[in-house]
């Protein structure tokens, strides 16, 4: 085999090996459509947000090409007066940050003890963590109700962060002990040598070192949370419910609601879509690492 | 056969009574400063549901009571949690004095946990003067008298496109049998008679209940309420069968009604670019019109009562928010008689938003012709009856997706079904009520 | 050692152990007891399950869901992946198709149960279904849902209206329509007049909108006020079936039918004159339901096989392909045989992690279906949100259906310990 035939044929991609009969020009129209398709949906849902009742009830989104008079904030400005709506979106806040914090904290030990310390059991306890990452939440549902209840914080904010954490934590420790396993073990020992403390080694090594894992796992958790709706469905009232929860509620309650839904639905995504679109590095990251490790 | 006369016969003396107190501590009230009337030094607490340009037109009723009475009255509102916000502070030992609730199914719990106080005599005559029989049984539990009615709403109202009705050459119709022909002539000049937004199954049920309630009367109606008879009861052939005549008719009711949800039914008659001309619900349709924006109410969006079936009297469904007391002392027993005179609510009733169901109140001060309507109609009927689903066990009557309100879905989808229908919501009448 | 280990541990064990573990046993245990908890009824619980209508059809439900969904994630996020090697825009394209991973499947739903409406003034997708169909001709009828007035001795037959009774030549046959709305008639329409009498081979006649605006009127006949319907195609059909004559009515709805023969006909007016065109599909409908959800979850899901695969692909080392290629493999031979297997660790993760998520899928079908479908969407996730929350106060048989979805995903447990093990012992 002559050297030049090689190097053309290492340049190829494996893709384009996979699919050299397939001509670009297809290649590139079929995404394009394909990527209309994926984000007509979205657009669909911005477009009604912007449109009256009225319209909403009478024609299309698609008619405001054709009509952009149509459009207005008006069903922004009276989801913004409508105190139900913007006292769920602080619930929403209150019960995503929180949430997340503690996962982090509580996800971080645990991960950094499981990753670097050994004790008896470990390998054991880190299975039984693997196995609670596939338990389906539903199975906590109604002995936490019954506990919560008891305890007196069924349908407070703390009860529904309580139950968001407790989940969170599996897939937590999983992600951040695959991550600070591959932190060098001469970094540790260097400290260990100067006399340093597991917490001072876990404070000053591991939490710098895997600062892009925790900004992974947190704006996991954050998302997560953010978008929940089966939990804070059964352990939130009026009084502490998310915006999810507000919303859903706008789908079987009895007045106009078009506006509020979609208005509200776009209102929800858009923190969600923000952080995506700032951190969607660290998004991709923790996916990747939390399964494939 | 229940006689609202019968009552106005032997309670004048008891209401002339109240009426003087009333008149007394209105004098009292304009006369002297606030805060020097009999009760200056009281302080009351009020909950109820009511946010918004309702609590701001309650806290007038209330203030109105704080200048006859001298008594300072503060308002909260619970939300739509009634019943922890109430089970919370009777638990902390601190219950509000008086209490709004929307169910009378929460009365009637906090009447036999023995949290509620029963009206005093005085109260009990001020009610008996100006309701009609059906709201004082709704007031009372095992026999004693808890709860003054002070707000109501009606769920017999039918709302018409008149635009098209006209056009159509179609009026209100007389009965049942006529509603059929005034659609029929809707339909034929091109327009759907009716529109149904079945998406969730309350809009069937309430339909449901004003036909039962017409053909087979309250008594009946309470029995299948409480499930002391079985759906598979002939009466509720009845009605069915009734519904049936309109329900299976294609060329009188819109298509698409089981993906349609409520506020869509109301655009399809009402909005800017009409389908249908008849909606039936509540008197909240009127929100729902003027939401739109595209028709005006008591203009070209009018309501006539739920026709009339089998030739029955006029009869309401409907809902309402019950007073009541949860402590024995005068101050309290007072603002539950102000309650109950016309005065409390004709305070609110020019202001809109408030039906009244006592007999008293001036009808002329409603606001609008509209309301006024949905008011003589709501005190004009022989029989009241609150909202079944609302009286039932929840998972009968009160979840999608289940029991009363997706049978009632599949029954619109096949109304020749009849028989199993009503074998369908025994079975899950039978499994809902076993607690 | 062990106690630092302890303390690092301690808040993560607590919360697991009280706040998971102990609530496993819990319903595990109180899945063998009655809906108020009172009474212990075995494995009634279970058998109901099967047995009951509702439970059985989210069970069956689940397992299309399991068979459907994950497959085709997976292949289509394996298809975005290998194409996107070919682009130029491949970050672009990724964050779109990665984009809804991000909503709650709350606003999912709300956007796909919107896009499936089945009006197609409101739902996109009947919308885009409908003008297509019109551009390959659909119908675009003058009079669509017109009908005859009843007891006249005409018949709606599938859209064709016609008399009865078949006539003979040199009479006359009046069709008076209803259900046409005043502001559908053409400007042109005018008062309808009576047909003049039929000559011989003649039939004539008069199609009218037998509607007075306002009231009034008698049913069935020309008044002042009843307008013709102009443009109406008129047919005389023979007992066998074939036309033997066809025109159009007039602006006052007036035709004349010629050049008839000795025998009767019946007098037809063919349905394209009333079509009411292709109202597109009902996409929210209880046959079709799962499906429009499961592609809702599609929209969502595609994009995390897409990036995991593609991060696969990636890391594959190239140098096996090129090798296969010397030796003069074929492409499907080289993704078959060395690419397919090499990419097999991702994407069986891929798989396993989107199965555990597809069986309990919760906020889709509990958003998008109506009322009329829920039943027929239901799925294992909402029906135990309903039987034990929503109404139906069975916790019994909620614990049941959760012990269902844990024991379902075991085997996706199983594997995800198994990977573990095999990757501490290399």
């Amino acid at each position: 085999m002559s050297g030049a035939a090689t190097h053309v044929r290492g340049k190829k991609t494996l893709a384009r090996a996979i699919l050299g009969f397939v001509d670009k020009g297809v290649v590139n129209a079929v995404l394009v459509i394909v990527a209309i398709f994926w984000l007509v949906p979205t657009l669909g849902l911005f477009l009604s947000s912007l449109r009256t009742v009225g319209d909403s009830a009478s024609s299309g989104w698609w008619t405001i090409f054709t009509t952009p008079a149509q459009l207005t904030i008006e069903n922004y400005a009276n989801l913004l007066a409508n105190p139900t709506i913007t006292g769920s979106f602080w619930n929403t806040i209150l019960i995503a940050v929180p949430t997340t914090v503690f996962v982090v904290i509580f996800g971080a030990l645990a991960g950094y003890a499981f990753a670097w310390l050994k004790f008896p059991g470990r390998d054991w306890l880190l299975i039984v963590v693997i196995v609670l990452l596939a338990v389906p939440l539903q199975v906590a549902l109604i002995p936490l109700a019954r506990m919560f209840g008891t305890l007196g914080i069924f349908g407070s904010i703390f009860g529904v962060i309580l139950f968001h954490v407790a989940f969170g934590l599996p897939f937590a420790i999983f992600l951040l002990r695959n991550f600070f396993t591959q932190i060098p073990a001469e970094l540790l020992e260097a400290a260990r040598i100067d006399g340093a403390s597991d917490w001072r080694i876990f404070v000053q090594v591991i939490l710098p070192l895997g600062g892009p894992a925790i900004a992974s796992l947190a704006i996991f958790q954050f998302l997560w949370t953010w978008n929940d709706m089966l939990v804070a469905l059964i352990f939130t009232n009026s009084g502490s419910q998310p915006l999810t929860v507000a919303i859903q509620s706008q789908l079987r309650q009895f007045g106009s609601n078009i506006d509020v839904l979609s208005a509200g639905a776009f209102l929800s995504m858009i923190v969600p879509l923000i952080v995506f679109f700032a951190f969607q590095r660290f998004f991709v990251q923790a996916l990747l690492a939390g399964s494939q490790k | 056969m229940r006689s609202i006369t019968h009552h106005r016969l032997f309670t004048p003396l008891a209401g002339a009574g109240i009426l003087a107190l009333t008149l007394a501590g209105c004098s009292q009230g304009t006369t002297d400063a606030a805060g020097s009337g009999e009760f200056a030094g009281d302080t009351l607490e009020v909950s109820a549901a009511w946010s918004g340009a309702e609590q701001a037109n309650f806290e007038a009723v209330l203030a109105a009571f704080e200048e006859q009475s001298g008594a300072t009255v503060n308002y909260t509102s619970f939300g739509d949690n009634a019943a922890t916000t109430l089970g919370t502070q009777i638990e902390g030992g601190s219950p509000p004095n008086v209490a709004m609730l929307a169910q009378p199914a929460l009365m009637n719990q906090l009447a036999s946990d023995g949290n509620l106080q029963p009206l005093s005599d005085a109260a009990s005559a001020a009610v008996a003067e100006n309701y009609s029989q059906s709201w004082v049984d709704l007031g009372s539990s095992d026999g004693t008298q808890y709860g003054v009615w002070f707000k109501a709403s009606n769920k017999s109202t039918m709302w018409y496109n008149v635009d098209l009705y006209d056009a159509a050459g179609a009026v209100a119709p007389a009965d049942w049998d006529d509603f059929l022909v005034q659609l029929q002539l809707v339909a034929d000049s091109g327009y759907a008679g009716i529109s149904i937004g079945a998406d969730v199954g309350w809009p069937l049920t309430d339909w449901f209940e004003n036909v039962y309630l017409q053909t087979a009367g309250g008594e009946m109606y309470d029995q299948l309420t409480n499930h002391e008879i079985p759906w598979t009861d002939p009466s509720v052939t009845v009605a069915l069968d009734a519904l049936a005549t309109l329900w299976g008719n294609d060329a009188l009711v819109q298509s698409g009604a089981a993906q349609r949800t409520f506020p869509e039914s109301v655009t399809e008659v009402f909005g800017a670019d009409p389908q249908a001309a008849t909606i039936y619900e509540g008197d909240f349709v009127a929100g729902n019109i003027t939401d739109d924006g595209n028709s005006v109410v008591g203009e070209n969006a009018l309501f006539f009562d739920f026709p009339s079936v089998n030739g029955s009297a006029p009869a309401v469904v409907g809902g309402g928010d019950v007073a009541v007391s949860f402590t024995d002392d005068a101050a309290t027993d007072a603002l539950m008689q102000f309650l109950a005179s016309p005065e409390a609510a004709e305070v609110w009733v020019p202001k809109g938003g408030l039906t009244s169901p006592n007999n008293n109140v001036d009808t002329a001060l409603y606001p609008d012709e509209t309301s006024r309507q949905i008011a003589e109609a709501l005190t004009g009927a022989e029989t009241f009856r609150f909202d079944m689903s609302d009286l039932t066990p929840s998972a009968f009557g009160g979840t999608p997706g289940q029991g009363f309100w997706q049978i009632m879905i599949q029954f619109l989808q096949d109304p020749s079904d009849v028989a199993g229908t009503q074998q369908a919501l025994e079975d899950a009448a039978a499994a809902a009520y076993v607690d | 050692m062990f106690l630092i280990a302890l303390g690092f541990l301690a808040p993560a064990l607590v919360l697991l152990a009280g706040l998971v573990l102990y609530p496993i046993l819990y319903t595990v245990v109180r899945s063998f007891f009655s809906a108020d908890g009172g009474a212990f009824v075995g494995w009634d619980n279970y058998v109901t399950m099967f047995t009951n209508d509702s439970t059985f059809t989210a069970i069956r439900n689940n397992v299309i869901w399991v068979l459907v969904a994950p497959v085709a994630c997976t292949v289509l996020g394996l298809l975005f992946a290998v194409l996107l090697e070919k682009i130029k825009w491949s970050t672009a394209f990724k964050l779109i198709i990665f984009m809804p991973m991000a909503i709650s499947m709350l606003a999912a739903g709300v956007i796909f149960r919107g896009m499936f409406q089945e009006s197609p003034n409101l739902g996109v997708v009947n919308a885009a279904v409908v003008a297509v169909n019109g551009a390959f001709g659909g119908g675009d009828a003058a009079y669509p849902g017109a009908n005859p007035r009843t007891d006249v001795g005409l018949i709606n037959d599938n859209g064709v209206i016609a008399s009865e009774a078949a006539a003979a030549a040199g009479t006359e046959v009046n069709f008076p329509l209803v259900g046409v709305r005043a502001d559908a008639v053409p400007a042109s329409a005018a008062q309808a007049e009576i047909a003049g009498t039929a000559s011989a081979g003649q039939i004539t006649g008069t199609v009218w909108l037998d509607v007075v605006t306002g009231g009034g009127g008698t049913n069935g006949q020309i008044d002042d006020g009843k307008t013709g319907l102009p443009g109406i195609q008129v047919d005389a059909v023979e007992a066998s079936g074939t036309i033997a004559a066809t025109t159009e009515t007039d602006a006052a709805g007036r035709y004349v039918l010629d050049g008839l023969g000795t025998e009767s006909y019946r007098i037809a007016l063919p349905a394209s004159n009333f079509d009411e065109g292709y109202q597109g599909v009902s996409w929210l409908s209880s046959g079709l339901i799962t499906a429009v959800i499961i592609l809702s979850y599609i929209w969502i899901w595609a994009g995390f096989a897409m990036v995991m695969i593609a991060s696969g692909l990636s890391a594959i080392d190239r140098s096996l392909q090129e090798a296969a290629r010397m030796d003069g493999a074929n492409e499907w031979k080289v993704f078959s045989r060395i690419t397919a297997p090499l990419l097999s660790p991702v994407l069986i993760v891929v798989f396993v992690t989107l199965i555990i998520n597809v069986l309990k899928i919760f906020d889709l079908v509990y958003v998008i279906p109506p009322g009329a479908s829920k039943p027929a969407a239901n799925v294992i996730a909402v029906e135990m949100w309903t039987v034990s929350f929503g109404g139906g106060s069975n916790q019994g048989l909620g614990s049941a259906l959760a012990i269902l979805l844990l024991i379902l995903v075991l085997p996706s447990m199983i594997i995800n310990v198994r990977k573990f093990r095999q990757e501490r012992q290399s």
